[in-house]
């Protein structure tokens, strides 16, 4: 059932996801979407309001909470002219909340935890921080998984990384999208899970304004969806968004970096729970979307 | 002896900005064939970020700084490759609409008395904004002042914009708000939907207003329509539909369209990836357009520290009031 069936002020209500419902981990299900916050910043950050990230970022989605507003139909992506029927949103999207302030090890602790326990039962943290040194906590929890990097620095020579620079083994995101795509689909080991780092820094720094380690000559917003509607189309146990400082000196009321974020997001949400965008010339399968 | 003591007169000049520095002019002193301007410093029709209420005064303080930076006489335009001269009395800043904050009724007819009065004049109202709802108190005046000045006239409608703005209501703020202007203006008397084109919409629509527009033979083109037919061909075609049976043109101009990256300083931020070049080229598709009214709104100066985004909208208004603003000059 619908999350509430009359219309709120954009800003008023219980601060979710995307309105999505409140719930406990250990009412998360199989196939879900668990939304999860941590509100955390590395001290060594050239500026401070990184732990504000995952705020700013739910306050930003609901602008995009057309499934909890009756007053809406469905959305349509105005470019491929595609509907995209968000009926059982509701359904499958949650919002666990914040890890809580604590110790740093009681931190990691949390987060190791319940990384851990979403991807055992079946289903995808969708993670919103805060520093990017915490996604490696995410990664040791995840041991299984192959991990996919957009933006950032790269950790591992092992895992897929979309670059804005040259940088060892990491892809160019410039270059051709299908041809990485097909790289990507020779890297990917179906049997095990992705884990998905998404960094602001992805994009290119005019457009992001907000990220703390800005790279120059990164992807425009088309570019980062078609490559987020593409991982959203395998399996996943987490997809992990950093780089976000909504409160870079001056800068607290210029929006466009969570918005950049929660955009190019959606298409991975869409496509995870099977309301995908099909991007022309993306090779990628819908074969591990769950119906 | 008393020394003699004189008065020294400087010259004064008028306080405040106006549009283009132009004069201050009461509606009903304006004269046909010249730009009236009507400031509508109203936001709080807008459902989250607010700011635009400093629009007016952004754009009359942009605008004249400009003006000021540009020749002053006979000089080489490199965008239309002519020599032109500025205009004589083509603009005149009739000051703000009063705004009723909390009473969106009164705030609505005081500004569509402004611009019915100078397009009964026969002026061309330009309304500066102030979040978009003022777009449709802008319009409504224009459409009663046509009905006066020439009752079979009927007009066309391009609104660039990130959004369509044709829901019917929006959440708590009902059916007059930044999100319904334009179905409000769907149902003024001399105009029909089929008439109406939006320009510039990015993401994610509502899927409904989109069939309806469809329907009744409205015509979109998105921001990758921009991207792949190219602004210039995409305005060719939007005026073409807009002024089937129509006389005049009314334009609304939402500087949201143009990519945040470029332009923050606004309500609702999208990533269109429409750059300020493209923005600038629609715009000057439209410069030899039946221009009957037109609108500028969403310029946010809070939301934008750099303050680019009024100096970016200031440009816009340079290249759709060109043909207003200077006379060609043919001698060498």
């Amino acid at each position: 059932m619908p999350l509430r069936s009359a219309p709120l002020p954009r800003m008023a209500g219980h601060l979710s996801f995307m309105r999505a419902q409140n719930k406990a981990i250990c009412d998360v299900r199989s196939g879900d979407l668990a939304v999860l916050g941590l509100p955390f910043e590395d001290t060594s950050a050239p500026y401070a309001g990184q732990s504000l990230a995952a705020r700013a970022l739910r306050e930003t989605s609901v602008y995009f909470g057309w499934h909890a507003n009756p007053q809406f139909s469905h959305p349509v992506d105005i470019d491929a002219r595609q509907d995209i029927q968000t009926d059982g949103l509701h359904e499958r999207l949650c919002d666990l909340g914040d890890i809580s302030p604590g110790h740093d090890k009681a931190i990691h602790a949390a987060l190791r935890a319940a990384a851990s326990q979403i991807s055992r039962i079946g289903a995808c943290a969708v993670i919103l921080g805060g520093s990017d040194h915490l996604s490696e906590t995410v990664q040791c929890a995840l041991p299984n998984c192959q991990t996919v990097q957009l933006g950032g620095t790269p950790r591992d020579a092992r895992d897929f990384h979309i670059s804005t620079l040259p940088n060892g083994s990491a892809r160019l995101c410039q270059s051709n999208t299908a041809t990485q795509l097909t790289d990507l689909s020779k890297w990917r080991d179906a049997s095990r899970p992705l884990f998905v780092q998404f960094d602001l820094s992805v994009f290119e720094t005019s457009l992001g304004a907000l990220c703390d380690y800005p790279r120059l000559g990164g992807c425009d917003l088309e570019t980062v969806a078609q490559w987020l509607s593409a991982l959203g189309q395998h399996e996943a146990s987490a997809i992990m968004l950093t780089g976000l400082n909504p409160n870079r000196p001056g800068m607290g009321v210029v929006k466009v970096g969570q918005r950049l974020m929660v955009t190019a997001l959606l298409a991975f949400i869409y496509a995870r729970l099977g309301f995908g965008i099909d991007h022309p010339g993306c090779p990628t399968s819908k074969e591990n979307v769950p119906t | 002896m008393t020394a003699t003591i004189t008065t020294f007169h400087p010259p004064l000049s008028q306080p405040g900005f106006r549009l283009f520095d132009g004069p201050l002019c009461d509606v009903a002193d304006v004269s046909a064939g010249q730009i009236g301007v009507v400031g509508m410093p109203s936001d709080w029709t807008h459902s989250s970020r607010l700011g635009t209420r400093f629009g007016p005064e952004a754009l009359r303080k942009a605008t004249t700084l400009m003006q000021s930076m540009r020749p002053q006489g006979v000089s080489f335009d490199p965008d239309t490759r002519r020599r032109s001269a500025p205009a004589d009395s083509w603009l005149v800043d009739c000051g703000d609409a009063e705004v009723t904050a909390q009473d969106v009724d009164a705030t609505t007819q005081a500004i569509a008395a402004m611009t019915e009065g100078l397009t009964i004049a026969g002026a061309i109202p330009l309304a500066l904004g102030g979040d978009h709802y003022n777009s449709f108190p802008a319009c409504l005046g224009y459409s009663r002042g046509l009905v006066k000045r020439a009752p079979d006239k009927r007009f066309g409608y391009i609104q660039i914009d990130g959004h369509l703005d044709f829901s019917d209501r929006l959440g708590a703020w009902g059916s007059h708000n930044h999100a319904t202007n334009a179905r409000r203006i769907s149902e003024l008397p001399n105009i029909d939907v089929s008439n109406m084109v939006w320009v510039g919409i990015a993401g994610w629509v509502d899927g409904g207003d989109l069939a309806l527009i469809e329907k009744q033979g409205g015509r979109i083109f998105s921001a990758s329509d921009v991207h792949n037919m190219g602004a210039a061909e995409v305005m060719r075609q939007a005026l073409a539909h807009a002024m089937q049976g129509c006389d005049e043109l009314y334009l609304s101009i939402d500087i949201d369209a143009m990519d945040a990256g470029y332009l923050p300083g606004t309500g609702s931020i999208v990533h269109s990836g429409i750059t300020p070049r493209q923005y600038y080229d629609m715009l000057d598709g439209l410069s030899e357009a039946p221009l009957g009214g037109l609108d500028i709104v969403e310029v946010s100066p809070p939301l934008d520290p750099s303050e680019r985004t009024e100096f970016l909208a200031a440009e816009m208004l340079f290249r759709i009031l060109r043909r207003f603003r200077t006379r060609p000059v043919t001698e060498q």
